[in-house]
């Protein structure tokens, strides 16, 4: 504490202050005359607090009526296991919609002819050689 | 012998005497700091009288985190803004000057005392927020609370008002050694 600060606390020391006994009774008589305005601390619910309860209630219910639901469905009976399938739902459901039976492709009768000529002008360039190689030897 | 949270806890339960007891020990304080602050003692008192009335009426809603005391002089100071107000509305009109209470109530002694330097030196709000400090040994932070001004402003008053009474004090010291020289 420095010396200026001692100094302001004496000088506060110094300013009387006694109450007269006019005064007292009449901050005394005062009171008595007046009633607390509200004894209870006031409760400030704030719109974060009003918004958990409603997110929580909110849960509740929907996990309450999942609960519901899952219960409901095996109160009607225990759930059969349906044997995996490994074609997808979605394509069986296309192929049911088109004739998968369709008439073979008759590819042979074309190939079998073309392969004819190629044997025929193979066999007629072979003659062909043979006698030209007669000629020259 | 209660201690001061005992009594406020009661007084909010509606005990009249733990009030009445608070009342006692904080009248002598709140007296003393508003005679610094009022001008006239009809001020004083009426201030002082409404403070305790609406601590009384709204106890229910003081909030424990603060100090009862930077409650108290919080009322205080409105009540006394408020007087002082009224009175400045009534001198407009015309009165006799009143005689300064503060004044009055000084023990007399060989040198000013230091609150009347500081009162005509200061702002009104400075002089409340040095008072609270070292009359009162109020922390900085409830010094603000009480006067409703944010931390910095108190920190930056207080350290303002010190170096004014401290440049005035030097002054005065060194007017008081020269008249001694040539004396």
């Amino acid at each position: 504490m420095d010396k200026m600060e001692r100094q302001l606390r004496e000088d506060a020391g110094r300013i009387k202050a006694d109450l007269s006994p006019e005064l007292q009774e009449r901050i005394r008589a005062s009171l008595e005359s007046t009633r607390p305005a509200d004894q209870t601390p006031r409760k400030t619910q704030t719109p974060g607090t009003t918004l958990w309860w409603a997110s929580s209630l909110t849960g509740l219910a929907a996990a309450a009526l999942v609960i519901l639901l899952i219960n409901w469905n095996s109160a009607n009976g225990p759930i059969e296991d349906e044997p995996v399938s490994a074609t997808p739902g979605a394509a069986l459901s296309i192929q049911s919609n088109f004739p998968l039976i369709v008439e073979t492709a008759e590819w042979a009768t074309p190939l079998e002819e073309e392969l004819k000529n190629l044997q025929s002008d193979l066999e007629k360039a072979r003659e062909n050689v043979e006698r030209d190689l007669r000629i020259s030897f | 012998m209660a201690t001061e949270e005992q009594l406020i806890a009661s007084a909010k339960e509606g005990s009249d005497s733990a009030f009445s007891e608070l009342v006692e020990r904080y009248q002598k304080r709140l007296f003393r700091f508003l005679l610094t602050r009022c001008r006239s003692q009809a001020d004083v008192e009426d201030a002082i009288q409404d403070t305790f009335v609406n601590a009384y009426r709204y106890i229910g809603s003081y909030n424990p985190r603060w100090s009862f005391s930077t409650w108290l002089y919080r009322i205080a100071l409105r009540n006394a803004a408020k007087n002082s107000q009224r009175v400045e509305e009534i001198d407009a009109d015309s009165s006799p000057t009143p005689t300064d209470p503060l004044e009055a109530c000084i023990v007399a002694s060989e040198r000013e005392n230091l609150w009347l330097t500081a009162r005509r030196l200061l702002s009104t709000d400075a002089y409340s927020a040095m008072w609270l400090r070292y009359a009162e040994d109020m922390s900085v932070k409830d010094i603000a609370r009480s006067l409703g001004k944010p931390m910095s402003w108190t920190k930056v008053t207080l350290m303002r008002s010190r170096r004014r009474l401290s440049t005035e004090l030097s002054g005065e010291q060194e007017a008081a050694a020269s008249g001694e020289a040539y004396g």
